[in-house]
């Protein structure tokens, strides 16, 4: 699950403009947390990313969504515009109490190709985040103590870093609202791991593709 | 709810309210050939796809060519999956005899990383006690074992062929987050085979005994019907189902005929036509529309074509539907789901069930049946099927109770055949001896059975 913000960093594009589509046409519409958090799905990602494309290529937003609208109902799911996620390369900093849970983690994102450190406690965690500036962390809301909570909002305060919270009770909602950029429940499916990371990093090597152009 | 793995049988899936639970230990447990290997493969190729594979480990009790020679001749065994690595068979066996339980855990170590199992059979884990230096070890490798894979989001099965009395005391049963266990129960001469849920983290399910069957499509199970009683009580339909005989109706009322979806008794002794009674309502049903079933274990087909015809009916009615079988080796749990799948395929709107000794008889044990009896009609009342049921009576004249089990009480109406005996004939009488929310004429009618069925006559007084 996606937080606006971090759908609107993964797309380039304001928040304000998915909430306006979102009213207008209705078809793309996240579930709502309990505390009426917008919570984006993969698929619905990769419906905007397919918005977004066909605006990039000149179509309006209302033909763009009415294309949509045909995709679906023709049972054909958009293709992910896919932005190779390989590129940048940022240091994927897990931070996880159970040294089984975290290995497999480890081992699931390494066989991508990502480099990776793994912390198990917050001191240890906060200790990497310094020294080593991780582009994205997978952080355990309910270790040390809760400390996990505190760590989030700590963490996200970095424009570079994105945090994927994580937990075994359904927290998105504070999970969000304290600035993480995705949540998943735990146990960790390696495919539900690895696809959040991507499209996270994906919109990463994205907008620094695009800064280095403009600038 | 937690997130559940369907079985592959919706009815286990509905005693388990949803299915084994999902990334959770699910120990299965039963004596030898009661069906745990079975079960675990049909979970196996129910779920395994090529992203979430499935691995199936035997260890010291089951040698993999015995599993997967026997796996083949059931319906569900899926080549393919085998060939394009969605289930995965592995026998740990000879490296647990070199290595000891180390070696488990470290394959187990190794598939997660690998080849990410979504789920994990361990066939079986009560062989890897013998192994085990001592029981503090024994239980320092299940932990350990239970670590890992509570760190991947996988879902394990433990086979362990202990019995419901043993399973308890055993350090599985405190590790596992479900326990399904499957045993055979001896009634009279009779051998049942029973399932029952003895522990299922975080969620209700369907308590007590319910009867499974073990075939090619896998383990059938039956769950035990309990429902709970309709909160209004019975609710039922404005609508009227007529008996048949206009006479009767009459005496009923002014609706004509019983309330749709009531519960009717015909009681009476041998030969006074109650069956009869039953067919009445059943052939009308069918003119009218209401398809109907006969649920006999009185009379096969044949028997009840020759009858049926002589009263001018057809056993082919399309309205009509019979389900006949004898009380040899019947389990009422079972038999149920024939009469509950016979009714949704033929939209049933009247069933009769002729007798329900039988059943009583086939039930064994007078609570269960009781229990039952209840569900039944609550089921069927709910859903607006109208019930006959037919209970033999063994005193001929005077009756002094006309039925046992409460099935009476279980009744909206409950209407009496007997025979009068008048100087030296013997006539057939009706009384209408309740009826639920009706105004019925209580009084005894004369009736005869004649080519065109039930003829009801005049009133009759039985104190001669």
């Amino acid at each position: 699950m996606y937080s606006i913000g971090a759908v609107a960093r993964m797309l380039d594009m304001p928040t304000s403009t998915l909430r306006a589509w979102e009213e207008r046409y209705a078809i793309t519409t996240p579930t709502r947390s309990p505390g009426s958090q917008r919570l984006y799905s993969r698929t619905q990602v990769e419906q905007l990313r397919y918005i977004k494309a066909q605006i990039d290529s000149g179509v309006s937003a209302a033909d763009a969504h009415r294309m949509l609208s045909d995709e679906l109902r023709a049972g054909h799911l958009p293709h992910a515009t896919g932005e190779d996620s390989a590129e940048g390369r940022p240091l994927i900093l897990i931070v996880e109490k159970d040294p089984y849970a975290a290995g497999l983690a480890e081992y699931f994102l390494r066989t991508e190709g990502w480099e990776v450190a793994t912390a198990f406690d917050a001191t240890q965690a906060t200790l990497h985040f310094q020294e080593r500036s991780p582009g994205i962390v997978v952080l355990d809301l309910l270790m040390s103590g809760g400390a996990g909570f505190r760590l989030v909002t700590e963490f996200s305060i970095d424009p570079n870093v994105q945090v994927i919270a994580i937990s075994s009770i359904n927290s998105a909602d504070e999970a969000m609202r304290l600035g993480a950029a995705a949540f998943i429940q735990k146990p960790l499916e390696p495919l539900a791991l690895v696809s959040t990371v991507r499209d996270l990093l994906g919109r990463s090597a994205l907008v620094g593709v695009k800064r280095k152009v403009r600038g | 709810m937690t997130d559940r793995v369907p079985t592959g049988s919706a009815r286990l899936d509905e005693i388990l309210n949803g299915g084994l639970l999902k990334n959770a230990i699910n120990l299965v447990t039963g004596v030898p050939g009661s069906g745990k290997t079975i079960l675990s493969q049909q979970v196996v190729f129910n779920n395994a796809t090529k992203e979430r594979p499935a691995l199936y480990l035997t260890t010291l009790s089951e040698p993999l060519d015995k599993v997967l020679r026997y796996g083949e001749s059931l319906t569900f065994f899926n080549r393919d999956a085998l060939q394009d690595g969605r289930v995965i068979y592995q026998d740990v066996g000879p490296q647990l005899s070199e290595e000891g339980l180390g070696a488990l855990t470290a394959t187990v170590d190794r598939a997660l990383k690998e080849i990410r199992p979504g789920l994990v059979v361990i066939d079986s884990v009560r062989s890897l006690h013998a192994i085990a230096p001592d029981g503090a070890g024994y239980r320092q490798f299940l932990f350990d074992l239970v670590r890992r894979l509570t760190g991947a989001a996988t879902t394990s099965i433990w086979n362990a062929p202990y019995s419901r009395a043993e399973v308890l005391n055993e350090p599985e049963a405190a590790i596992a987050d479900s326990i399904v266990a499957l045993d055979v129960k001896q009634v009279g001469t009779r051998e049942t085979r029973v399932l029952q849920v003895l522990k299922l983290r975080g969620s209700g399910y369907r308590i007590g005994e319910h009867m499974y069957r073990v075939t090619s499509d896998g383990l059938q199970a039956f769950p035990r019907l309990a429902e709970a009683r309709a909160q209004a009580g019975y609710d039922l339909s404005p609508s009227h189902a007529g008996t048949g005989i206009g006479a009767v109706d009459e005496l009923l009322g002014a609706g004509g005929g019983y309330w749709a979806g009531a519960c009717t008794l015909i009681a009476g002794p041998t030969g006074v036509g109650k069956t009869l009674m039953g067919l009445h309502f059943l052939y009308h049903g069918g003119e009218a529309g209401e398809p109907g079933i006969l649920a006999t274990f009185q009379e096969n087909e044949t028997q009840l074509a020759r009858i049926v015809g002589s009263f001018g009916w057809s056993i082919d009615d399309p309205n009509v539907h019979v389900l006949s079988r004898g009380v040899v080796d019947m389990n009422i749990d079972e038999w149920v789901y024939e009469l509950l799948e016979l009714a949704e395929k033929t939209s049933a709107k009247r069933i009769v069930i002729d007798s329900l000794l039988d059943v009583a008889k086939a039930a064994g044990d007078p609570i269960r049946f009781r229990e039952w009896m209840f569900s039944m009609t609550q089921r069927f009342t709910r859903s607006g099927v109208s019930l006959m049921l037919i209970v033999e009576v063994p005193d001929l004249f005077q009756l002094y109770r006309v039925s046992e089990d409460a099935i009476s009480h279980l009744s909206d109406n409950v209407i009496l055949l007997q025979y009068v005996q008048e100087d030296a004939k013997l006539s057939r009488a009706l009384t209408i001896l309740k009826t639920r929310a009706m105004r019925h004429q209580p009084m005894v009618r004369r009736y005869e059975i004649t080519n065109d069925g039930f003829v009801l006559g005049d009133v009759i007084s039985l104190n001669r």
